[in-house]
């Protein structure tokens, strides 16, 4: 049995900031992730399989065999599911999570994002609710964010619809050819456009280079290392103290409590052995979907229904984004091959539309792998094979140009994660189970959405549109979120204002399943800065 | 990583036949201009690869849409499909797109015809690491071009 001050479970975006926050407050930090530490060599640019395009497997885990999810469809089918496969909900499964391989987009979510329920009321049969703390609460861990791993963007254009205090650390990265055309149709559009502002080093920044614009970018690890998540900063300064054991290939089965008090988990080690530690605090970092999972699965005589659930909360509001959006064949080359793509945006939306809730925002796309382009970004009439397929290839890869954008999503009770009362994975674990859909508002949302990405498209010189508003569906994917979310009331909410779970004081979470809503946004920037929030209220506490 | 061992093991496990029904398949969804079509690209490499990996469960079905596929051009054209000329096997293939066939398949023509098509195109537009596009040629044509 081992002891420590803290136990983090999972090494993701959030965890490793509460990680690296609490061993550098003094703390000894026992950090458990399921997936293994990759260098940038152990991580392929495999076209076929990875985090964007994974037909036949990922780049990062987890493994396709071991691993299943249930999903309950809406006509109470039931599928289990391998990671790759659609509607799994995957996640990379391996230090730095997600972020490993991500698009690294770090937005902010607006003061109104936090206010949802009391701006637009409560839509029937959804449980939008206000967040228990303001943007005003979050404003300084964003900034921490910010410069502490490191982010570049406009600062102008930021803090013309953001209050904030300071400045980017770096300047946006560099614009490239589909950014000049899309800026073009914007500014005739009357539509202000902003930076996209990106966890990447557009200088040397935090002792690492500057992003060299390859075309891997979202998907891939980064081959200079100027891509910033948790691992390769706060990670890294977290371990630099000498407090912070990093343990993998170990999957934490559940968390443990004595009298109802939570002591420490038990996890599955890499050869198979179950072990328990101990520590004062757990703060669970595992992603929304297992986090729900994990607290469903630890189950006591004091809590029979799972820790933090004795309201049926945990795992309720599953929620991730929708995302709209519009391809256009242009009148001209878009893509010169300048990475990471993802250049401009429009957040005029993401507020004050007449007749729909909420918005999202709406940008451009990163480099488009061809056999991307091939499955997802071809015209819904064009065969898909012969010679005009080839043609279109040919012709036009340079010529399609995307936008789209996270819609801030409705939430509903109904879309959860429970435990599957059959299927278990490799160590004999009750898996997820995935049920529900989005409230329908969401999916109104982002049939306008749909319209201004045709909108903006059409006004950069498109001279042909398609793409299809999204369906009804079950949300959560990368973006996952709402399992455990923040309240001041028990009875409709699993944390508390400072992410700690109801009637437990040493037990956190630290990732996307605190978030009452999910903002209309790419939510990494605001897990980070919670998790900065919670770790450093912890290291207070004692 | 595929060994040469797996490699040479799965050149097994189609018969002549049904490689040659392949090939020209391939050669129909991805036709060479002046590039390269589907199997001078690599696609078969590519298909060797993974029928010693993730598309090992899909053997079964590629033997009986390709038997399938010889049947159909016989009992249409009264040639075999990699004999028939290039216009008219287009013919055949239309008609197994739409599941309109003429002769009885074991397998969904049109199921198995979209999986073969999705196949063509990771091997000849997925990363030459896979064992297709043959030196990026697919990349060139289209330009992506790999910088950093």
């Amino acid at each position: 049995m081992s002891a420590h001050d803290v136990i983090v479970v999972g090494a993701g975006a959030g965890g490793g900031v509460a990680a690296g926050v609490l061993a550098e407050a003094g703390k000894s930090v026992l950090l458990i992730e399921r997936g293994r530490e990759l260098a940038y060599e152990d991580i392929p640019r495999d076209h076929l399989r990875n985090h964007r395009y994974s037909r036949h497997g990922h780049n990062t885990g987890p493994s396709l065999d071991g691993n299943p999810r249930v999903l309950v469809d809406s006509d109470g089918q039931e599928y289990t599911l391998r990671p790759h496969e659609d509607a799994y909900q995957n996640n990379a499964a391996v230090v730095g999570g997600g972020a490993r391989v991500y698009g690294a987009q770090a937005w902010r979510y607006l003061p109104a994002d936090f206010e949802m329920a009391s701006i637009y009321g409560i839509p029937p049969g959804s449980s939008l609710a206000d967040w228990p703390i303001s943007y005003a609460d979050v404003a300084p861990y964003y900034e921490r964010t910010e410069w502490e791993i490191g982010v570049s963007g406009d600062s102008a254009e930021s803090a013309a619809r953001w209050p904030r205090d300071r400045g980017y650390p770096m300047p946006p990265v560099p614009l490239n050819r589909q950014g000049v055309v899309v800026r073009r149709g914007a500014e005739a559009l009357g539509w202000p456009t902003v930076a996209v502002p990106l966890l990447i080093n557009s200088t040397p920044y935090g002792g690492r280079p500057a992003c060299i614009n390859c075309q891997h970018c979202i998907g891939f690890a980064c081959p200079v290392d100027a891509k910033n998540d948790s691992q390769n900063t706060l990670l890294a300064r977290g371990r630099a103290t000498g407090r912070l054991d990093l343990v993998t290939e170990a999957m934490v089965e559940q968390v443990d409590t004595v009298g109802g008090r939570v002591v420490g988990v038990t996890y599955v080690d890499h050869d198979g052995q179950r072990q328990s530690a101990r520590a004062e605090v757990v703060v669970l970092a595992a992603g929304a979907i297992e986090t729900a999972r994990l607290l469903l699965n630890s189950t006591s005589p004091e809590h029979p229904q799972g820790l933090g659930n004795a309201h049926d909360q945990v795992g309720r509001n599953l929620q991730g984004h929708y995302y709209p959006g519009a391809f256009g064949l242009m009148s001209e080359p878009v893509h010169d091959g300048i990475g990471p793509g993802v250049t401009t945006a429009i957040t005029k939306f993401n507020h004050g539309n007449a007749d729909v809730i909420g918005g999202g925002m709406i940008a451009d796309e990163f480099v488009v792998l061809p056999i991307i382009f091939w499955a997802r970004n071809l015209p819904p009439d064009l065969r898909r094979w012969g010679a005009e397929a080839k043609r279109f290839m040919r012709d036009n890869y340079t010529r399609v140009a995307r936008v789209m954008g996270p819609v801030q999503e409705i939430p509903s009770p109904d879309a959860r994660v429970t435990l599957d009362p059959k299927v278990r994975d490799r160590w004999g674990i009750p898996v997820a189970r995935l049920s529900g859909t989005t409230h329908p508002e969401t999916v109104r949302t982002s049939a306008f959405m749909h319209a201004r990405a045709r909108e903006w498209l059409a006004a950069s010189g498109a001279q042909r549109i398609w793409g299809s508003p999204p369906r009804l569906k079950l949300s959560g994917g990368q973006h996952q979120a709402g399992t455990a979310r923040m309240g001041d009331d028990p009875a409709n909410s699993v944390t508390d204002r400072w992410s700690r779970v109801h009637g437990h004081d040493n037990l956190y979470v630290a990732d996307g399943s605190v978030h009452v809503t999910n903002g209309g946004f790419n939510p990494v920037l605001t897990i980070m800065a919670l998790a900065f929030r919670a770790a450093e209220h912890a290291a207070k506490s004692w | 990583m595929t060994s040469a061992s797996e490699v040479a093991e799965i050149v097994t496990v189609l018969t002549e036949s049904q490689r040659e029904t392949l090939r020209a398949l391939i050669d129909r969804i991805i036709p060479a201009d002046d590039f390269p079509g589907g199997w001078d690209a690599g696609v078969g490499d590519y298909l060797d690869r993974q029928f010693a990996a993730d598309l090992r469960p899909l053997i079964e079905m590629y033997r009986a849409g390709l038997d399938a596929l010889g049947h159909e051009a016989r009992a249409t054209t009264g040639s075999d499909f990699a004999q028939v000329a290039p216009e008219a096997q287009d013919e055949v293939l239309r008609r197994v797109e739409a599941g309109d066939v003429a002769t009885d398949w074991s397998v969904d023509p049109a199921a198995f015809f979209r999986t073969v098509v999705e196949h063509a195109a990771e091997g000849y537009y997925g990363d030459p690491g896979n064992g297709g596009n043959r030196d990026g040629v697919s990349w060139q044509m289209i330009g992506f071009e790999v910088t950093g």
